[in-house]
């Protein structure tokens, strides 16, 4: 059993690391975190059992889609709740707008796709067991994107262009980086991940419209623990998370899962020190 | 005497026309509709009107942990459910009369408010918005898992009311007074100085570090009325319901009470009060489906945030209320700070001995000494970086000297917080004027009194008169304070409005009500003209007649030359030179280091 | 391209009646400046003056509240700093922040990001010549590089990117007095590329040597506006900062 704890608990884990990049993907360029990551996976999963579920697509075009639809509103994210309260003084309206923006596209999907879970399809047919392909796909997507971010970041230009406008804006901006670009183009690729986690863990979590409201706060998790704007950190706390839950699942079963996870969050949370309350503390007076 | 002391206050201040009149009309009106409302219309109109009620219990209580203190508590409908199913249990499981069933909840609500109050002392944010979630979930999950005491998945009946109040009619009326209730002390604790503690903190929690706000203990007694209130609407959900299961309290209908807050405007009474009808009403109008009425109400929020961010509250003064107009900066008049800063106690001095404090690397502050002499104006000069404010902020408590002594008479001050600081009489300005936008003009100065209020915050909320007093008595002073450094036409006006210069006033005047023993401005002087400059000098040289001592930080020479009794020289966190101001105004070193040469 | 900015004497860089703050604080009031191409022109003035807000300002990093900018003969007052930067105004803010996590190649390449990928590696090299003593460092991070170290990483940003005309803050700021004269000899050395300089200076004497003009900016007003000169006779400079605080009224 501890190999099934193990296995669930890391493919979970996986997807939950790819919401707490998404989220550190927001974060970076605009030092905003925001309440949309969890939504845009439910968007990858919804899409992605609708396009290829519902109306037959083929794999590739159907994910192709799915993930259109997310980017979508990963820039919607950006122009409509972010950008606007970025110029004001007042830093905390980014939790009420995105908030307001996750719950519209909640509902929305609520009234269109139903409030009942609807199963994602199968997509390549492999596997069985634990060796299902439901279980090693997210795991697969989420080294993928990991990978993929870390030569982004260290190979290219524009990976070290975002660096910098993440470092430290206003030296970007003066170097005449385009910082509103970099911001808007991040929002798209923080969308894109996370309804990579949807998309390629659907068959885990099925295609369910309240799912982005437990992504929400799972995708949190890992980056409250590992410190928010840290790939690896998330990968972590991400795997750290599912295993925890499988655990959990296993000893105290079903409803307290989330009794454990919380209790484990909550204490971590306050524990541990400095860099988990944001980033270092401007000079107050 | 204290209506003698009201009709100087309001002859001498400009009469805001018309508002206050209209706005107690405009309630007394909606409670005479509320207490026809059964005759009215038919039963299931007067139930909605129920719900209302039993949400707008709660929702005055998030008020002030949203609206006032600012926490983002989006997951609070966690208390609801402790509420109705500690009520449920009781009454359901223990044989309980409603009543007391209704107190427990209360109970039980007040130790989990202040639960959920404690992270919000260190969380920022987003983390404490999570942090609220994920417990509102935890609450649901107990709920459904812990079978024995909460029936589970099955739930069990809601408590039942004694007659009258066990029909609809009755218990519409039950639910109206309870919500009159949770208004009365809503608006008790909001018109208070906690209310206006409150809003500091939220949005200028340096200035109410300055003024001695005890910012924890403010919270944490907030959470906990509200904990109750939320409670006790619980178990009027669980009697209005008569059988409650976990899926009633959903997430999203947490969310929609925090909206409702956020939709009415932060900070205000009526707006969410109008915030929680709508949302009540919504489903209603909305209907067939209940998710368009949370997707409008989402929208609704979006739209509030991004075009009128003061909410429905400030919707409705662009439509009925007339702007408030002030007139310009007076000439001060000094010798009203006589009233303002009384008697004074044993005048202390502030001593710094040898202070040291780095930044990573760098030495601020490398060993000053400095006295600031009761009753005399110390200045203090030196180039920027050489540690003035720096000095100003180890003093004031900000900021933590590594090494040396502070003491302030016979109290030595190194253990001590700012706020306990400005508690023994130390009272500062800042080089960027720190003062609560959202908040009159005089709100602020009253500010500068908040620890001398003597009544608890239990006792206000319930409507003391003796604290009706105090604030009264406050208020003259604030009033005299603003005439003194002459703001008298602008107190009504949000401070936000005020030009730079008239923020720097109202700091001073805010410092000057807190009857402080040594006042430290941090370049009270710069941007202000020549005149200003000059009215400046005649505060500075009354309020050092009335015995206070006053450390001046200041780039402009003139005015520190002019009026300190002795002048300290700092450069690269050291002592350059000290002594009569005639002295060190001709010291070479002193023009070398000023020029930069 | 015809403006309804101020006549176009002819200069590469014109604000008129420029005003600028932060929020409720006003710190410009009413500057004017000129800049002509070639030229090295220096701003001093006491500390808390306005002097980088008036670099911000001129760059588009702070919104203006009054005033135009014109340079080279277009109107550049609404534009971004990005915009500016393409036109050939080029600003190097203080406190030498360099890019810390990155390489100090790619500081460089960075700057260089809005030309051809053949152009960079020719401009990367340029700025190495003129500052050896980074190219040595080039594969290390920014952000291990000692403060004076990074001060020249960002004049060769500036380098890098051809201006026409540099807005430098404070080049000189925390450095030892030998690394103050080689910067400022580089910064002499923009007038034999065709590139005007306008730079804040708080190591004065230094700043007027080079110089060819000079402004004093004092509580946001411009209280003087001379060849250097003239600024270097002896109480010119007292006069200017002390006597501006009864003329500021």
């Amino acid at each position: 059993m501890v190999i099934t704890i193990l296995v669930a608990g890391i493919a979970t884990g996986a997807i939950y690391a790819m919401i707490g990049i998404s989220y550190n993907l927001m974060y970076a360029t605009s030092k905003v975190v925001s309440f949309t990551p969890g939504q845009l996976g439910m968007i990858g999963a919804v899409f992605g059992a609708w396009f290829i579920g519902v109306l037959g697509f083929p794999l590739w075009i159907g994910f192709l889609a799915a993930m259109g639809v997310s980017i979508v509103f990963g820039y919607l994210t950006e122009r409509v709740t972010v950008r606007p309260v970025l110029k004001s003084i007042e830093q905390h309206l980014y939790v009420l707008t995105t908030l307001a923006a996750a719950m519209m596209i909640q509902q929305v999907v609520a009234i269109w796709w139903g409030t009942d879970p609807r199963p994602f399809p199968h997509l390549f047919g492999l596997g069985t067991g634990l060796a299902s392909e439901k279980y090693w796909l997210p795991v697969v997507a989420c080294f993928v994107v990991f990978i993929a971010l870390e030569w982004f970041y260290r190979k290219t230009l524009w990976g070290a262009a975002f660096i910098a406008v993440a470092e430290d804006v206003e030296a970007a901006r003066a170097l005449g980086i385009p910082d509103v670009r970099v911001r808007v183009l991040s929002y798209c690729l923080a969308a894109f991940v996370g309804a990579l986690a949807g998309f390629w863990g659907g068959q885990l979590l099925l295609a369910f419209f309240a799912l982005g409201a437990t992504l929400t706060f799972y995708g949190f998790v890992p980056i409250a623990l590992g410190g928010l704007g840290s790939n690896r950190g998330a990968l972590i706390g991400g795997f750290f998370l599912g295993i925890l839950q499988q655990t959990a699942n296993y000893f105290v079963g079903g409803v307290f899962v989330g009794v454990v996870t919380f209790v484990v969050f909550i204490t971590l949370l306050v524990l541990v020190p400095g860099g988990l309350y944001g980033t270092a503390i401007a000079r107050r007076v | 005497m204290a209506t003698g002391l009201e009709a100087i206050a309001s002859t001498e201040l400009p009469v805001v026309a018309g508002r206050r009149s209209r706005a107690v009309l405009g309630v007394a009106a909606a409670v005479l509709a509320a207490m026809l409302l059964p005759f009215t219309v038919n039963h299931y109109w007067m139930q909605i009107g129920t719900l209302a009620f039993v949400y707008w219990v709660l929702i005055a209580g998030l008020d002030l942990i949203v609206g006032y203190a600012g926490a983002l508590a989006v997951g609070f409908v966690g208390l609801l459910t402790i509420g109705a199913y500690t009520a449920s249990i009781l009454c359901e499981k223990a044989g309980w009369p409603a009543f007391a069933a209704l107190l427990a909840a209360g109970t039980a609500g007040a130790l989990f408010g202040f639960l959920i109050g404690l992270p919000s002392l260190r969380l920022k944010s987003f983390y404490f918005a999570m942090t609220t979630l994920g417990f509102s979930t935890i609450v649901t999950q107990v709920a459904l898992g812990w079978e024995s005491l909460t029936g589970g998945g099955i739930g069990l009946p809601g408590p039942m009311f004694p007659a009258p109040f066990d029909s609809p009619v009755g218990f519409y009326y039950l639910a109206f007074g309870m919500a009159l209730i949770a208004t009365y002390l809503l608006r008790n604790i909001a018109f208070s100085n906690f209310g206006r503690g409150l809003v500091a903190v939220r949005d200028a929690e340096v200035a109410a570090e300055a003024v001695g706000v005890p910012i924890t203990r403010l919270k944490l007694m907030t959470f906990t009325l509200s904990g109750i209130l939320a409670g006790m609407a619980g178990a009027l959900f669980a009697a209005r319901q008569t059988y409650i299961t976990p899926d009633a309290f959903t997430f999203d209908l947490s969310v929609l009470f925090f909206i409702a807050v956020l939709i009415g405007g932060r900070g205000r009474v009526v707006g969410p009060m109008i915030g929680t009808v709508i949302l009540t009403l919504l489903p209603e109008i909305a209907a067939p489906l209940v998710m368009w009425s949370n997707f409008l109400y989402a929208a609704l929020l979006l739209l509030v945030v991004l075009l009128v961010p003061g909410g429905i509250a400030e919707f409705l003064e662009r439509l009925f209320g007339k702007a408030v107009k002030g007139g310009g900066l007076e000439a001060p008049v000094p010798e009203r700070l006589n009233a303002v800063l009384g008697e004074h106690a044993s005048p202390k001095a502030l001593t710094l001995e040898g202070v040291a404090l780095h930044f990573g690397g760098v030495r601020a502050l490398d060993g000053v000494s400095l006295t600031v002499r009761p009753g005399t104006v110390h200045g203090l000069i030196g180039p920027n970086g050489s540690g003035k404010t720096t000095l100003l902020n180890a003093a004031s408590g900000f900021y933590t000297a590594n090494a040396g002594r502070i003491a302030f008479g016979e109290a030595a001050l190194t253990a001590r917080s700012s706020d306990e600081r400005a508690a023994l009489g130390i009272g500062r300005t800042f080089q960027t004027p720190r003062v609560v936008g959202n908040l009159s003009v005089l709100e602020n100065a009253m500010l500068g009194a908040y620890r001398q209020f003597t009544v608890h915050f239990p006792a206000v909320a319930l409507g003391s008169r003796r604290g009706v007093k105090e604030d009264a008595a406050v208020r003259q002073r604030a009033v005299d304070a603003l005439v003194a450094v002459g703001l008298r036409r602008l107190a009504h006006l949000r401070a936000d409005q005020l030009q730079h210069t008239e923020q720097r006033l109202l700091e001073i005047a805010r410092c000057l009500v807190m009857r402080p023993s040594i006042l430290l401005l941090d370049e009270p002087a710069a941007g202000l003209s020549h005149d200003e400059i000059e009215h400046l000098r005649a505060l500075i040289e009354h309020i050092r007649s009335l015995g206070v001592a006053i450390l001046l930080v200041e780039h402009h020479a003139d005015l520190v030359f002019q009026v300190s009794d002795e002048v300290t020289v700092l450069d690269v966190g050291r002592v350059l030179a000290h002594g009569a101001p005639a002295e060190v105004r001709v010291n070479a070193e002193v023009i070398n280091a000023y020029l930069g040469t | 391209m015809p403006t309804s900015a101020p006549e176009w004497n002819g200069a590469l860089l014109t604000a008129a009646g420029l005003g600028a703050g932060y929020g409720a604080i006003r710190v410009l009031e009413q500057v004017d400046i000129t800049v002509h191409a070639g030229q090295v022109v220096a701003l001093v003035g006491p500390n808390g003056a306005g002097k980088s807000t008036l670099l911000k300002a001129l760059s588009g990093m702070i919104p203006k509240t009054a005033g135009r900018v014109t340079f080279a003969g277009q109107d550049i007052t609404r534009l971004t700093t990005q915009a500016c930067g393409r036109l050939g105004l080029v600003h190097v803010i203080e406190g030498h922040r360099v890019l810390p996590s990155l390489t100090v190649e790619e500081n460089l390449l960075l700057a260089a990001l809005d030309q051809p990928a053949a152009a960079r590696r020719t401009r990367v090299d340029e700025a190495y010549e003129v500052f050896p003593e980074i190219g040595e460092k080039r594969a290390l991070r920014a952000g291990t590089l000692s403060g004076g170290q990074q001060q020249m990483l960002v004049i060769a940003q500036g380098i890098v990117r051809h201006p026409k005309l540099l807005l430098l803050d404070e080049p000189s700021a925390g450095l030892a007095p030998v690394l103050i004269d080689r910067v400022l000899e580089v910064v002499s050395g923009f007038r034999t590329r065709g590139t005007a300089v306008f730079l804040v200076e708080q190591a004065v004497e230094k700043a007027l040597r080079m110089a060819d003009r000079v402004y004093a900016l004092v509580h946001g007003r411009i209280v003087l506006d001379t060849d250097a000169q003239s600024a270097r006779q002896p109480g010119v400079l007292e006069r200017a900062y002390l006597g501006a605080a009864h003329a500021a009224s």
